[in-house]
């Protein structure tokens, strides 16, 4: 490989077939004499601008297109050296870091020698060791190209924000799953909001039987072993759902919070007595239809009881796992929008609630598709005031525009998966962690499972690797109509 | 004969013809749908660059034929040659002996310049190359690069006879096309005089004759084969008849592509003699990792000492 151009921070490299560099690869462009060396990722792999090849692939077209026929007697061998010099690789990389004294700093303003330089792979492994990326909390993400495990450490997704994306079937809720269950591993408290209902197995091997964590996740399904009562509520919560899930108007909102003190008062926060009191409020019939409507959500939702034997406490499972690490995985299949609305809004008021008082030290919340339920406030929300009080947040989606843009550029690491569609591209690239066409060239390139990782985890230094499998049952296949008859 | 990167200087002998006419009806021509393999052949050299005691040089050969509508081919090379002072005669020497089994040195005192020695050795091949044409092909039309002018330097006249005769009794036809001619009729290039007549078509010359010892062992036709406005100087061997030399003509029209009045063989044949830059930088790779050989970078002197202005001659 020689060391062709260095324009910014992109460096051009040409490279020989016989080199096998490929997309995602470190190189280390040596300078000895300078006494320093430059860290560059190759983001794009073009054929070399050989004067000359034009021609060649031309003549071996006759008149009529048709390659012609022939036989080349070459004794002196010649023609694999021609084949080299036409198959030659432009590699185009960006420098992600200056190696001096064994240090790494950021900075890509010195040029190398182009004629002296000596340019070689850089190993993961070697990488991981220069760049620091180890630690005592170790998740073992999966395999990189050159067979060596990228291993990132927990306490690096710890107060962070995360993002996980992908298109379709490409191993995002796997890769989530395995963050999950090693951050449970580690004593950490997970909540998951399971859209499809893929995570509640997570404490059974493939073939069914009982795993480490089985006793640590703990699956609920709302209006079947998740229910609450009233009493368990705080007000705040339950206003929180009417103004933001039922979207209750301000004088309603008002007259409830009222009507909610003066049941508190009485000792008859039930739903019962609260259907009754609104029943017999005596105000403006609006007032009265809103409150009716909103009540007839709750009781429809089948998520609050009157009975103390069926409600769940939810503050006591979340202290239950402070101790030992576990996983609260809401199950939010076969919820309807409203219900999963009301669930979330109940989940994290009581969430912050906890952590507020200091129940908990902090959570890590796992998001799959958040903008089916997640209100258009609580987004900002979620990455500055929540992640305060210590809940830190993993959106898994293949939608990326779904997520706001200023939550590309706070998140503090990235799962990117196979995207070929240049509009999600797009979105991804506006992430503050990473540059647009490291993005764009890798991400669009990336076999199913593998998973290029960006920001804090691989301290900056963008990893492409294939996710590791999991002896769990996942469920997270799509059902099929033909999976049958074949 | 193709000179990569060599300046190609027409031929001054071509000075001596003199009393050049055209005759004014031309030979009109039609397509014969006969099925006749057409063949052609080319060599093509290029200096690679140069070395503390020489030249390297590299030369091909491609021949190409046209046969059941297929265009097929074989090149031959590249051979690539460290040419010195010490070595030039006895390459030169023994690629005669294994070509034609003569003796340079019988033929020739004086040894070829070093400077010539890439357009005499690539002569040599291509003349080889077309001995085995001619050996090869029956009822052919044998397509050549040049005219049929002998006892040259390069081009023994008995050499040229051997070939035209081989050819001839495998009952093939040599037809040599020239990219390029000298040759003028009242000032006028043969090839760019222009007759109120439907192409395809051949104009014949006379008064042609070749000063000794050269000979010109072939009649020289100008040939119109499409209704491009290129003509070309077609030499057809002597010993032909005249209905013979139009047959060819008529096979060729009817055996092969004709899209700039050339033929699509023989254009090929150059074509893929030709070194692209590519090859050229292959080939340098080549006897540099191979043989451990530093191509010496000499200044241009062009370029040195006029600048901007010194791009007169062009060395690669």
């Amino acid at each position: 490989m020689r060391l062709y151009k260095k324009e910014g921070n992109v460096l051009q490299i040409i490279s020989f077939p016989t080199e096998c560099v490929e997309k995602g690869d470190y190189l280390l462009v040596e300078d000895d004499e300078a006494g320093k060396a430059l860290i560059a990722q190759v983001i794009d792999v073009q054929f070399a601008a050989v004067p000359g090849v034009l021609e060649e692939l031309l003549r071996t077209l006759s008149d009529g297109g048709e390659p012609l026929m022939g036989e080349d007697i070459d004794p002196m061998e010649i023609a694999p050296h021609i084949t080299y010099i036409q198959d030659a690789n432009l590699l185009v990389c960006k420098i992600r870091a200056t190696l001096e004294n064994q240090i790494l700093s950021p900075s890509s303003s010195w040029l190398p020698s182009r004629s002296q330089s000596a340019i070689k792979k850089l190993s993961i492994p070697m990488l991981m060791k220069l760049a620091k990326v180890d630690g005592k909390l170790p998740i073992i993400l999966g395999g990189t190209k050159d067979s060596s495990l990228l291993t990132i450490d927990a306490s690096e997704v710890d107060g962070t924000l995360n993002i996980i994306t992908g298109k379709k079937g490409c191993g995002k809720s796997h890769l989530s799953k395995l963050l999950m269950v090693n951050l449970v591993g580690y004593k950490a408290t997970v909540v998951v909001f399971d859209l499809n209902g893929e995570y509640s197995s997570l404490g059974l091997t493939n073939d069914g039987k009982r795993n480490m964590y089985y006793d640590k996740i703990h699956s609920f399904t709302p209006s079947q072993n998740f229910k609450v009562s009233l009493e368990q509520l705080h007000l705040n919560t339950v206003m929180g759902i009417l103004v933001n899930a039922l979207h209750l108007p301000g004088t309603s909102a008002r007259e409830f919070r009222r009507l909610w003190k003066s049941l508190k008062e009485q000792g008859k926060l039930t739903m019962s007595d609260l259907g009754e009191a609104i029943r017999d409020l005596n105000c403006n019939q609006h007032v009265k239809d809103a409150l009716t409507s909103r009540f007839h959500s709750f009781a429809n939702s089948g998520f609050f009881t009157d009975c103390p034997g069926e409600a769940m406490l939810l503050d006591d499972r979340l202290l239950r796992s402070k101790n030992q690490g576990g996983a609260i995985v809401i199950n939010l299949k076969n919820t309807s929008n409203i219900d999963r609305q009301i669930i979330v809004e109940y989940v994290l008021g009581k969430l912050v609630d906890s952590l507020t008082n200091w129940k908990l030290q902090a959570v890590f919340l796992f998001a799959e598709e958040a903008h089916l339920y997640l209100r258009e406030t609580y987004w900002d929300d979620i990455v500055t005031r929540m992640r305060h009080y210590g809940i830190f947040t993993t959106f898994i989606t293949n939608q990326p525009d779904t997520i706001q843009e200023t939550i590309y550029r706070q998140a503090d690491n990235i799962f990117l998966f196979n995207f070929t569609n240049e509009h999600d591209l797009d979105v991804v690239s506006r992430a503050a962690r990473v540059d647009a066409e490291t993005v764009r060239s890798i991400a669009r390139d990336l076999p199913p499972h593998h998973c290029l990782t960006l920001g804090r985890v691989v301290n900056d230094f963008p990893i492409v690797a294939r996710v590791r499998s999991l002896d769990i049952k996942t469920m997270g296949e799509t059902r099929l109509f033909f999976s049958n008859k074949n | 004969m193709h000179l990569n990167g060599l300046t190609q200087q027409l031929d001054p002998r071509e000075q001596c013809f003199r009393t050049l006419h055209l005759k004014p009806e031309p030979i009109i021509l039609k397509r014969n749908l006969k099925e006749t393999i057409i063949a052609a052949t080319d060599t093509s050299t290029i200096k690679i660059g140069e070395t503390p005691t020489g030249i390297i040089v590299a030369m091909r050969g491609a021949i190409t034929w046209r046969q059941n509508r297929i265009y097929n081919y074989t090149r031959l090379g590249p051979f690539i040659l460290h040419i010195t002072e010490e070595n030039k005669n006895q390459l030169y020497n023994a690629l005669e002996k294994a070509y034609f089994n003569i003796s340079y040195e019988k033929a020739h005192p004086s040894a070829p310049n070093i400077s010539q020695m890439p357009t005499r050795l690539a002569s040599l091949l291509e003349r080889w190359i077309q001995s085995m044409l001619a050996k090869t092909i029956n009822n052919g039309v044998l397509l050549f690069d040049g005219s049929l002018m002998a006892g040259t330097i390069d081009t023994p006249v008995q050499r040229l006879k051997e070939i035209l005769s081989l050819a001839r009794r495998n009952k093939s036809i040599v037809l040599a096309f020239s990219k390029a001619t000298t040759l003028r009729v009242n000032g006028i290039l043969i090839t760019e005089q222009r007759l109120n007549h439907e192409p395809p078509y051949l104009v014949e010359t006379t008064g042609l004759y070749s000063k000794p010892p050269q000979a010109l062992l072939g009649d020289v036709y100008v040939a119109r084969l499409n209704r491009s406005n290129l003509s070309f100087r077609l030499d057809i061997d002597r010993e032909i008849s005249s209905e013979g030399r139009v047959d060819a003509l008529q096979k060729l029209l009817g055996n092969d592509l004709h899209t700039q009045s050339y033929p699509e063989t023989l254009r090929l044949a150059h074509i893929l003699c030709t070194f692209t830059a590519n090859e050229v930088i292959a080939i340098k790779h080549f006897i540099t990792s191979k043989h451990g050989i530093q191509i010496i970078n000499r200044p241009d002197m062009h370029k040195l000492l006029f600048g901007a202005f010194g791009s007169g001659e062009v060395y690669t």
